[in-house]
């Protein structure tokens, strides 16, 4: 009964901060002078109306997915992981790199290309937490940091050594990836691919991990309390390498399986603009760290941004209503501290 | 190479620090009262929108600052309360503040001017370039110093002020009790709460400033994300310079720098990625050598709520 009520708390904030979300976007709609139901009504149907659209949010969601569960696994143990933008990139562009370079194609290139992105990757936030652990430098500021390094060098390295230069002037990219290595289609004619079955799987195993397992409880422990988890053995060093490990790697993932399994290529800015990675950190954020709420959490996301672009083809409204409401929400969400402490002040009153 | 080092570099790097070097004191403020300000980016995005949105309305570029600053400031006290008393997680309310910005000055671009992506106007007036008397009269000096925006002037004046601030004034060194140890200030009553709330909203006026000087005063129009990230460079500033006045002077100099010269590369061959990539790469080699007890305190507070 307990354990119910805590359950019941835990979903009364995320569903009362969508009510706000969606009432400031209502705001929002009526200053611009459209009809809020059938901006709704458009929205609703850019995200799930028809089988085109429904399969285009959820290949969205893929990357945010992945990114997502790349920065819950690291919040779990207590280390927040702002690069996840930048893991992204250099997983992405490592994996467009590699599988151009090697001789054969097929299954085995695209193995080889994403664990070599999600390597990179993983290295990538592992340095940050080395930068931590051995020089006392704030991880925070680390990985912040490193996001706008890796962006930039991805750039330049599609823009100079790894530019596709059969096709002069445009956006630096590099050479299309093999039809062979690609991920493929999970249906035909649709964007959706493989890579989303790959973050499904993914969330479940890393939910079995953080509940099932001892490492995935000393992750925990370590979240909850250092003190408490060195009391008991826990060995903070190791726990945070191997958990910023695992995290970077999830989100050069995230960019791996983008570029073999939707642009074929690593294009300068497609990763980064449209925030892929900020916005699977407010998913983790949103779902309180859980897995499968990340994942929830971020088709959710995903369905507001590919709403919004149905929103801004039939009506009025500019589509960026989508941050407005992703923002309000997550402010929302981030007060939840706030309601506890107001409890208790009031229990300590009486 | 000759092109590259003139004297017209300096002219330009004081024009490219300027919002740099206002914004970097308004985070460096926040963080001496022990706020983490990740929200610069979208305090600057918003006074950049509300500088050019008022100017188109009122034709008037001094009555637009002024718009700009009190949209700005009230901008940053909805964000001062979710920090203050709502206690809710800085670095996240930070960036939920920044997406929020970007959505609200997007949305209001395209309704209120229905345009996409740019809004300009010809007949707009922007800040007036000032020719300072006495300085324009020094030979080299005048070429160097003179002939920028008012704005760029009163980052220099501001920084002056705050350092004045917090070295000598009674005040100042509330503000700095406040971020050394909260309870211990509270205890010898320094009002904690007020103080946190006053950095906040002088850092959005500083923000403001420096998005009027991107949007009014190095050009006269308004993109979407046109800050691109300066609101980061500006915290970075922050932080190399150890949220000290003069510090954060020099290292948004240094930016500035690197800004002004990454254009003048643009025509040399080397790759404007690297130049671009200076000041992260020397804020992190800057870390190793320095630690910001400030920043570290003001970080501790913002992890503190995180969980």
């Amino acid at each position: 009964m307990n354990k119910l009520k805590t359950n019941a708390t835990l979903f009364i904030q995320p569903i009362l901060a969508v009510i706000v979300g969606l009432l400031v976007g209502t705001i929002a709609i009526m200053l611009s002078g459209e009809s809020v139901a059938v901006t709704y009504q458009e929205m609703w149907k850019g995200a799930f109306g028809n089988l085109y659209f429904l399969t285009n949010t959820l290949e969205r969601a893929i990357p945010i997915i992945l990114a997502g569960l790349g920065v819950a696994f690291a919040f779990r143990a207590g280390f927040f992981n702002l690069g996840a933008e930048g893991q992204l990139v250099m997983g992405a562009v490592t994996t467009a790199i590699i599988t151009v370079s090697l001789p054969f194609q097929g299954l085995l290139n695209m193995i080889i290309s994403i664990v070599a992105g999600m390597l990179i990757a993983g290295l990538y936030s592992f340095f940050a937490g080395w930068m931590e652990q051995r020089f006392q430098i704030n991880l925070l500021i680390s990985t912040l940091l490193l996001n706008y390094i890796a962006v930039l060098f991805a750039g330049y390295l599609v823009s100079e050594p790894f530019r596709d230069t059969s096709s002069a002037g445009g956006v630096p990219q590099t050479v299309m990836v093999d039809q062979a290595s690609r991920l493929p289609k999970l249906i035909t004619g649709m964007n959706l691919h493989y890579g989303f079955v790959i973050a499904i799987i993914l969330a479940i195993v890393i939910a079995f991990i953080m509940k099932r397992t001892t490492f995935g409880y000393e992750v925990k422990m370590l979240g909850q309390n250092v003190f408490f988890a060195q009391y008991g053995g826990i060995n903070r060093k190791k726990t945070m390498f191997i958990s910023l490990l695992i995290s970077g790697m999830l989100a050069g993932l995230a960019g791996s399986v983008e570029v073999l399994g939707m642009h074929y290529r690593f294009i300068e800015g497609a990763l980064s603009n449209p925030q892929f990675a900020w916005t699977g950190l407010m998913a983790a954020l949103l779902a309180n760290s859980n897995p499968v709420g990340t994942t929830i959490v971020a088709i959710f996301l995903a369905a507001l941004d590919t709403g919004s672009l149905g929103v801004e083809r039939n009506t009025d409204v500019p589509n960026s209503i989508s941050g407005i409401i992703q923002a309000v929400l997550i402010l929302f969400i981030s007060a939840k501290f706030s309601f506890e402490f107001l409890k208790q002040r009031k229990k300590e009153g009486k | 190479m000759e092109s590259l080092f003139d004297l017209s570099l300096i002219n330009s790097t004081l024009r490219m620090m300027a919002p740099l070097l206002l914004a970097g004191l308004g985070g460096a403020i926040c963080s001496r009262v022990g706020v983490f300000n990740v929200g610069l980016d979208g305090l600057m995005l918003m006074g950049a929108f509300l500088g050019i949105a008022a100017n188109a309305y009122t034709n008037n570029v001094w009555l637009a600052i002024l718009i700009a600053i009190i949209g700005t400031t009230i901008f940053s006290a909805l964000y001062g309360y979710m920090m203050i008393d709502l206690q809710a997680n800085m670095i996240v309310t930070g960036i939920a503040m920044n997406f929020l910005s970007i959505g609200m000055t997007t949305f209001a671009l395209r309704t209120i001017f229905d345009v996409q992506g740019a809004y300009y106007n010809n007949e707009m007036q922007g800040l007036p370039v000032w020719e300072i008397p006495v300085i324009d009269s020094i030979p080299l000096v005048g070429n160097l110093l003179s002939g920028q925006s008012p704005i760029v002037y009163l980052g220099i004046v501001c920084t002056i002020l705050m350092y004045i601030f917090f070295k000598k004034s009674v005040a100042g060194s509330h503000f700095d009790a406040v971020g050394i140890n909260p309870t211990a200030a509270k205890s010898q009553g320094i009002k904690v709460r007020r103080i946190q709330y006053l950095a906040v909203l002088i850092s959005g006026i500083l923000c403001a400033l420096a998005g009027a000087q991107l949007s009014l005063g190095q050009v006269t129009m308004f993109s979407e994300n046109m800050t691109a990230g300066r609101g980061f460079i500006a915290l970075v500033a922050t932080m190399l310079g150890q949220s000290n006045p003069i510090g954060v002077f020099l290292s948004s100099g240094l930016f500035g720098f690197t800004e002004a010269i990454s254009i003048r590369l643009q025509g040399l061959n080397v790759p404007t990625n690297f130049t671009l990539m200076l000041p992260y790469v020397i804020t992190i080699l800057a870390m190793f050598i320095f630690k910001d007890k400030n920043q570290l305190s003001a970080l501790k507070n913002s992890a503190g709520s995180s969980r």
